[in-house]
């Protein structure tokens, strides 16, 4: 007890806080910031290289630019397409009541616990145009430009909902329903009065969904891969620009002429997403939706009988049939194909890899993020902390393999790469989830009246205690909330770890990875089920665990 | 020795000017209103005393000692919120252990602490509850006690009772101070009603601008307010404005307008000749007949309010006074009556005319 007082006292001391606070932020410049955007010191160290290699040859360069271009034209098809099918079920989600409610909300979630690498696979053996197709799978698509859209409204589609319901929730109904006693049909309330308030949330929804897309690596790879092994060659030559960085950073461990182009590549994709966020934030805040105009007959036709029904029903067939159907297709591919053996050493070594990477990765994030997130909350007065939670978004939409061949070249400068590749891949996963952990709790922070603290501390308590007795208990689901998303992101991570460590990578993704490479298709399928099955079980202990611990307050 | 002095306080957000020059002595033992309109810099006041302000310059004093430097918890003066700020996660009885636990009070010497106080404040059976479950007048009462079981020196109240009906407010005035009076409490009581204030303070502090413009027992800033803005602030008046006449000293003064109206007020010391603004509480104006008036008006608008009724009258140039009758006298005047209104002098006050104008004086936003 003397001992734990003393420590309270001495954390409490004025000089012990500046040095802690100092320590937080240094933390996050040199170990978030930095490093994710080194690479583009790249050009300026070495743009002669740049210039002879890439910029001069037109058949690297038109490799570059129909990759990224691709990119970008997935990324703007799949949010439109996510926001269209995800509106009418966040406002299912939130505005009625209806039974299996709580069963629909934590469906939307589930291809988030799905790491990519098994999304990636599920859909292709799902999709896939095949000769031989698996029993109830739709086998349709020959395009691996389709195929990719149609993988990635999988793991974004989540998101928008996510975001459109959180910002809805928001919303205060009233609103609505004065509109309707004034005598607006229900479509013309919710369109001309709540959907003018969604900008928010809306632009949160684009963010997040357009970065995911641009940035996912591991599944686009496995689903690209498995097409072509289903006999669709095509796939083998179909890049994105996160997809490209991966292939040519597996190449240039042989053959170091890459690396040129790999920086620029890495350096035009973080500028582009970095424009774009930028413009997406203005326009979507700027722009101003030709909502005002009104037709009062046919709004109040589509406002009754059949159409909303449609609309639903709609929406939730789109759910089932394009996001979890997909996402879960492979339980059915493992049943219906012919069995091999799978090498269980090989992968229970990735697994137990995976999870001790994303275990504390995780841990590291929330000893450091919370009180990140706390400083930025609570110095809102201060220039510093807005540009620092400017900064803090941009991990988040850096595509992740161009962040983590950016690490690759930060912590090879620094010469740790060689040993400790342990220490290497767990800083570059803190790098790309220490921002949800951060949103997550600051978003909660804001949401706390800070006249609770207030209290605690002139009720005599020390920063520690009032942050341990009255606001950690208020923020702890936001904690939780985001410790999950940084596990999973970790766990299901493919384009950063091989874009870290190259084909060293021992992580279960990465296996998944060079297993579908390899042809071994259901063996593929089969560690992506042991791997959904592991983290899903992992998420229920937690929720299980944190519930628990909330019924006995 | 007085327990809080506040020593030229200055702090601004921006533009906005919260504290200008903010000076204030509160006694051992007083029960200090700090009375002023929204924005006029109270809540910063009490949390500049807190110590969850920092002042931009300026010294505070808690009990003799510079705290200015010092950090809320080490200052012993308990802020009570708005809006009570109980901890939603703990219980009643929890929310009082607080202070207690966390100065490491010995378990028993805190039980008996707890017993006492959900006594004190009628909570025992709820000691159990979460805030959320206890009407408005219980959680203030918890937020109360959980305040006192600290056993602070200063109690700072931020509009203790804005959030309650308006009945319990009346109610729980009386109960308030005489428990912050029982317990030898020194305490500062931050309003914007000047009813509250006029009831429950042993001295009001009228604030405005970030500025204290007086500071008094009630009846000294209720008879002989500083300017016209804290007459009309404390307790509503009619004004004149006009020249003065004569203002032989001992006697009365005369104010005249520039069409000739001639009315009368306390002796003051402002010069013959120079512009100057009459203010008369409006519970000092009478209706009474012709002859004695020194205004005369028509009735433009009554309104009951069940123990009084309010009347407007139209005094044509000299603008509209309002006038309070007993409700007794509720059927002698109807609207479009002619009435003569007139005042004790001695109640009358008379102020150089403000510099910004009158309605810049009196304004309140």
């Amino acid at each position: 007890m003397k001992r734990m007082d003393w420590v309270v006292d001495f954390i409490s001391r004025k000089g012990f806080r500046k040095g802690w606070t100092v320590f937080i932020i240094a933390f996050f410049l040199f170990f978030v910031v930095i490093p994710t955007l080194y690479v583009v010191t790249y050009a300026f160290t070495d743009w002669s290289a740049i210039e002879t290699t890439v910029l001069s040859k037109p058949e690297t360069m038109s490799v570059i630019v129909n990759a990224v271009a691709a990119s970008f034209e997935i990324a703007a098809i799949v949010t439109v397409i996510d926001f269209l099918a995800g509106l009418p079920v966040a406002w299912i989600l939130v505005r009625k009541e209806f039974r299996g409610k709580e069963f629909l909300d934590t469906l939307i979630d589930m291809p988030l616990a799905v790491p990519t690498a098994a999304l990636g696979f599920s859909a292709a053996v799902f999709w896939v145009m095949n000769p031989d197709p698996v029993p109830f799978s739709f086998s349709v698509i020959s395009s691996p430009f389709f195929l990719i859209i149609l993988l990635h409204i999988v793991f974004s589609y989540p998101y928008m909902v996510r975001s459109l319901a959180a910002i809805l929730e928001e919303i205060d109904d009233t609103y609505e329903v004065a509109g309707r006693t004034l005598g607006a049909s229900r479509l013309t309330a919710a369109r001309t009065i709540t959907l003018p308030l969604f900008r928010a949330g809306l632009a949160t929804g684009v963010i997040l969904c357009f970065s995911r897309s641009m940035s996912e690596t591991g599944g686009t790879m496995i689903a690209l891969s498995t097409m072509a092994n289903l006999g669709i060659g095509e796939a083998a030559n179909f890049f994105t620009g996160s997809t490209l960085i991966g292939e040519w950073r597996s190449l240039v461990e042989n053959d170091p002429t890459y690396a040129p182009s790999l920086a620029f590549v890495s350096i035009l994709l973080i500028a582009l997403a970095l424009i774009l966020l930028i413009i997406l934030k203005l326009v979507i805040m700027k722009f101003h939706l030709p909502l005002r105009k009104v037709w009062p007959m046919q709004e109040k036709m589509l406002s009754r009988g059949i159409f909303p029904k449609m609309k639903d029903g709609g929406a939730l067939l789109f759910l089932a049939l394009i996001v979890l159907i997909p996402s879960f297709f492979i339980f059915t591919y493992v049943l219906f194909s012919d069995p091999a053996s799978l090498d269980m050493g090989a992968l229970s070594y990735a697994l137990g890899y995976s999870f001790l990477v994303a275990g504390v990765v995780t841990v590291i994030d929330i000893a450091l993020g919370i009180p990140f997130a706390l400083y930025i909350t609570k110095h809102r007065d201060r220039a510093s902390s807005n540009v620092l939670d400017v900064l803090v978004n941009v991990p988040l939409i850096v595509p992740t393999a161009a962040l983590g061949y950016s690490l690759f070249l930060f912590w090879g400068s620094t010469g740790l790469t060689g040993g400790a590749s342990f220490v290497v891949l767990t800083l570059a996963h803190v790098a790309f989830t220490y921002p949800l952990v951060v949103r997550n709790v600051a978003g909660a922070v804001e949401e706390i009246d800070p006249s609770f603290e207030e209290t605690a501390r002139t009720l005599g308590a020390k920063p520690i205690q009032s942050f341990h007795r009255v606001l950690y208990p208020l923020i702890k689901s936001s904690i939780l909330a985001g410790a999950i998303m940084a596990f999973t992101r970790s766990l299901g991570e493919t384009g950063a770890t091989q874009a870290v460590l190259g084909s060293n990578a021992l992580t279960a993704p990465v296996y998944i990875v060079s297993l579908v490479k390899a042809d071994e298709l259901y063996q593929a399928g089969l560690a992506c089920i042991i791997l959904i099955i592991v983290s899903y079980i992992f998420m229920l202990v937690l929720r299980y665990l944190t519930k628990k611990r909330k019924e006995a307050i | 020795m007085p327990s809080i002095i506040l020593r030229d306080i200055k702090k601004s957000y921006g533009e906005v000017v919260a504290a200008d020059d903010l000076d204030l002595e509160v006694e051992n033992g007083e029960y200090l209103c700090l009375l002023g309109p929204t924005g006029a810099g109270k809540t910063t006041a009490l949390r500049i005393i807190a110590g969850l302000t920092k002042p931009d310059s300026g010294q505070v004093f808690l009990d003799g000692r510079d705290v200015t430097d010092l950090e809320p918890e080490e200052r012993n003066a308990v802020l009570l919120s708005q809006r009570y700020s109980l901890f939603p996660t703990m219980t009643v009885a929890e929310n009082i252990l607080f202070g207690p636990s966390i100065r490491k009070v010995p378990e028993l010497d805190s039980r008996k602490t707890l017993v006492e106080l959900l006594d004190l404040v009628r909570l025992t059976k709820r000691a159990d509850s979460y805030p959320r479950e206890l009407s408005g007048g219980m959680q203030q009462r918890n937020a109360l006690a959980r305040a006192l079981a600290t056993n602070p020196d200063v109690l700072l109240l931020d509009e203790p009772l804005r959030a309650l009906d308006a009945r319990l407010r009346i109610d729980l005035r009386h109960e308030l101070r005489s428990l912050a009076k029982a317990l030898g409490l020194t305490v500062i009581h931050v309003t914007h009603d000047q009813e509250e204030a006029m009831v429950m303070a042993d001295r009001i502090a009228v604030i405005r601008n970030g500025h204290i413009v007086q500071i008094g027992t009630p009846r000294e800033v209720f008879d002989d307010p500083v300017s016209p803005f804290v007459a009309n602030f404390v307790g509503q008046s009619n004004f004149f404005v006009g020249n003065i006449l004569c203002s032989r000293d001992g006697r009365m003064t005369t104010v005249e307008d520039d069409k000739g109206h001639v009315v009368f007020a306390r002796s003051s010391e402002i010069p013959v000749d120079s512009k100057a603004v009459v203010a008369i509480k409006v519970g000092n104006t009478r209706v009474v007949k012709r002859s004695d008036a020194f205004v005369m008006g028509t009735v433009e608008r009554t309104l009951f309010e069940g123990r009084v009724v309010h009347l407007d009258v139209n005094a044509g140039e000299l603008g509209r006074f309002s006038v309070k009758l007993p409700a007794s006298r509720r059927d002698q005047v109807a609207v479009g009556d002619e009435v003569g209104l007139n005042w004790d002098i001695p109640k009358a006050s008379v102020f150089p005319y403000p510099e910004g104008g009158l309605e810049e004086e009196l304004r309140v936003d």
